[in-house]
């Protein structure tokens, strides 16, 4: 405000006074009219409500002298005859200094008010802009920008770890010394140079100045400011910005990590492809070897019974190939995280179908399922579950006594379906019981050591277990599998 | 008996091995490596089984199987290394007759081609009882008998079985089930088939565990054995 208007009121106090004077002399030459002295409140409540305190000050003290100089006997003088006049002028001054400052705290609130909507407004101004722009880097930097144009903030950077290594997101470089002291204030969660507490931002006072630290959830703020330069309103805004701050790295964080899931999530399928294609290439091969050693078996191909037995060896080997290829694809995919089609499945009926593509395998045994038609119905992916019981069978019927008995059994136990596959012959060495199912374990030196794994982690993505434990006569494989919630049987 | 067997795959080993193999059971067999060709072939030469290779570069299997379900009435097996459930499921529904997985050795595959073979003989000599073991249906008197005993079935078993017999040995899928027995526009799941299916085995007195009439194809269907 310059130096005239600052003088302004007072000026209107003066001459106020001095026209309500003359206006009182006007009516009281014409008739005697009492009280009229009240007039002047008018003009000290305008001053008051108006300018505050000291324009209405002045203004009562001039009524007064003008009052009692032109009004009040003896006229002509500033002297107070009674305690009435004194009891006028005591009146005057009370209204000046309560209307003053009555309208002075409500500028003031008005004042503050306003400055609080406007700095609120320019924060959402920035918020909105912040939060739209794709690149969270963008963002930061236009928040950094917009805390340096508050007066006294000197510097104001942000900073933040990336996979163990600290650097400055916006608002310029950090030395060595700075990042440490950031990524301190980081790990310990502790403000440095500053006391940071609900909004409020205080600063510390330190000499020679240093910056001050304040640690968010993804990372730091650094800033330095003058402060016999800033006041309390820009206070509050450089908070407000530190907690918007404070809120960009959270999303810049969520939409790294989001991001690296998705390259997770990719690298994992591109190893399911990989592997199904590799797969399909490994096949093929086998699939012509495998239809032309067969194709010469044929009686009317004209070979020799030793050189026919050489073909039914090799074919054999082919399968086992194959079976492995088959195997190394289905555990890939299990460990890629297969989706489970489950379905309400008749166990017997599952015990049928692999009995079915097991039947040359198993055609040198006997096979009895001790499996009641009356079994309530598993919950179960049906190609995932069959390749269990397939897996178990054939196992079994690998390491069976030649003409003994292989069982299956099963029986319901609370909300899981208990079955087991049991061969007599060689039990299972008492340390290898707990390793039969990890991947390329084998007991003999041509197996693939997939089978059993492959069926702890079919089990397992059901929601069951599966052991190995030695019987009377011979091992014996138990796993469990969830039952159905129907219950009527199928 | 023999017959023409068209062999469609793209790796030569394979169709000289099929050549040999097949030949060897007195079957007559041309080979091609391509859809196009396929349909060419099974127009011009009229093979009474296509043996057609999913995985085709360019026209791919089911591409040619639609183009060739209209045009031929040789029964179609389709082949492919590691079909998806959904891949067996979407080739019986487009209208093949059978599926058999790569690898797979001679004697398996000239089963399976006698089996289709043997399916359309009947069909064709309109023979009203299918047999499976010692069970018959009789279609013409909706008649079942095991031994000599009568089955009597629901309206909805007979129906079920009724169309597995039409296409003994052949697998069908539960889709294809649900819509002949329950309609067009049936709405259920497989827990409807398998129900029935499970009823007309008991009333078969067919052991579920070891079925010989009913058979499961999982992640398909059924089959009645032929």
């Amino acid at each position: 405000m310059p130096a005239f208007g600052r003088w302004l009121p007072f000026a209107y106090a003066v001459a106020g006074a001095a026209g309500i004077t003359a206006a009182i002399g006007l009516v009281q030459s014409h008739a005697s009219v009492s009280g009229l002295s009240t007039l002047y409140l008018l003009l000290v409540l305008w001053l008051g409500a108006t300018w505050g305190r000291w324009p209405a000050v002045a203004a009562s003290i001039c009524a007064f002298l003008f009052y009692d100089f032109f009004f009040v006997p003896p006229v002509g003088t500033f002297t107070v005859a009674g305690p009435s006049e004194l009891i006028e002028l005591i009146v005057l001054l009370a209204v000046a200094l309560v209307t003053g400052q009555l309208a002075g705290s409500l500028r003031r609130a008005q004042g503050e008010s306003e400055s609080m909507a406007s700095q609120s407004r320019a924060l959402y101004e920035l918020a909105t802009v912040a939060l739209k722009a794709p690149e969270v880097t963008n963002a930061l930097n236009l928040l950094c920008g917009r805390a340096l144009a508050i007066n006294g903030v000197t510097r104001f950077a942000l900073a933040s770890a990336a996979a163990g290594r600290w650097e400055a997101l916006a608002g310029g470089d950090l030395g060595p010394e700075e990042m440490k002291q950031a990524a301190w204030a980081f790990e310990t969660g502790r403000t440095v140079g500053a006391l940071m507490s609900g909004g409020t931002l205080k600063l510390v006072r330190s000499r020679p100045p240093s910056p001050a630290y304040v640690p968010m959830a993804g990372g730091v703020a650094i800033f330095e400011v003058d402060p016999g330069a800033i006041d309390d309103e820009d206070m509050r805004m450089l908070a407000a910005l530190i907690g918007l701050a404070g809120l960009l790295l959270d999303r810049r964080r969520a939409v790294a990590e989001a991001e690296r899931a998705r390259g997770l999530e990719a690298s994992d399928r591109l190893k399911a492809a990989v592997l199904s294609s590799l797969s399909h290439e490994l096949k093929s091969p086998i699939a012509s070897l495998r239809a032309g050693l067969t194709a010469l078996n044929a009686p009317r191909a004209g070979l020799s019974p030793d050189q026919n037995e050489l073909l039914v060896d090799m074919d054999r080997q082919a399968s086992r190939l194959d079976r492995m290829v088959g195997d190394m694809l289905v555990l890939s995919r299990l460990e890629a995280g297969v989706e489970l089609d489950t379905e309400p499945h008749s166990f017997v009926e599952l015990v049928a179908g692999a009995l079915r593509q097991l039947r040359p395998q198993l055609a040198g045994h006997e096979v009895r399922a001790e499996v009641g038609s009356d079994l309530p119905p598993v919950q179960v992916d049906e190609l995932q579950a069959g390749r269990v019981l397939a897996n178990l069978l054939e196992n079994a019927s690998e390491w069976a006594t030649p003409g003994s008995s292989i069982t299956v059994g099963a029986r319901a136990r609370d909300k899981f379906l208990e079955a087991w596959v049991e061969n007599e012959g060689t039990s299972i060495a008492p340390v290898d019981l707990e390793h039969v199912f990890e991947t390329f374990w084998s007991r003999r030196a041509g197996g693939s050591g997939l089978g059993l794994a492959i069926c702890k982690r079919v089990v397992e993505a059901h929601g069951g277990t599966i052991r190995a434990e030695n019987m009377r006569r011979g091992p014996r494989f138990t796993f469990t599998l969830p039952l159905a919630r129907v219950r009527a049987s199928i | 008996m023999g017959g023409r067997v068209l062999v469609v795959d793209d790796e030569v080993e394979m169709q000289r091995a099929l050549r040999a193999g097949l030949g060897y059971h007195d079957f007559d067999v041309r080979a091609v490596g391509t859809g196009e060709e396929a349909i060419r072939e099974a127009a011009g030469w009229r093979p009474d089984v296509v043996l057609l290779d999913l995985g085709l570069p360019g026209m791919d299997g089911f591409q040619t199987l639609a183009r060739l379900r209209p045009a031929t009435r040789a029964a179609v097996i389709v082949v492919s290394v590691m079909p998806g459930e959904k891949d067996k499921v979407r080739a019986l529904d487009a209208g093949a007759d059978d599926y058999v997985v790569k690898p797979f050795g001679t004697e398996e595959l000239v089963a399976r081609i006698r089996a289709v073979l043997r399916r359309q003989a009947d069909l064709s000599s309109g023979e009203p009882v299918v047999r499976s073991g010692d069970l018959e249906i009789d279609l013409a008197r909706r008649a079942v008998t095991v031994g000599s005993r009568p089955v009597k079935l629901t309206p909805t078993e007979y129906e079920l079985l009724r169309y597995l017999a039409l296409h003994a040995g052949k697998p069908v899928t539960h889709t294809t089930l649900l819509r002949q027995v329950w309609g067009e526009y049936a709405v259920g799941d497989k827990y409807n088939t398998r129900y029935v299916v499970a009823q007309i085995r008991k009333k078969l007195g067919d052991d579920p565990a070891n079925p010989r009439y009913i058979v499961n194809e999982p992640g398909v269907g059924y089959r009645l054995e032929a």
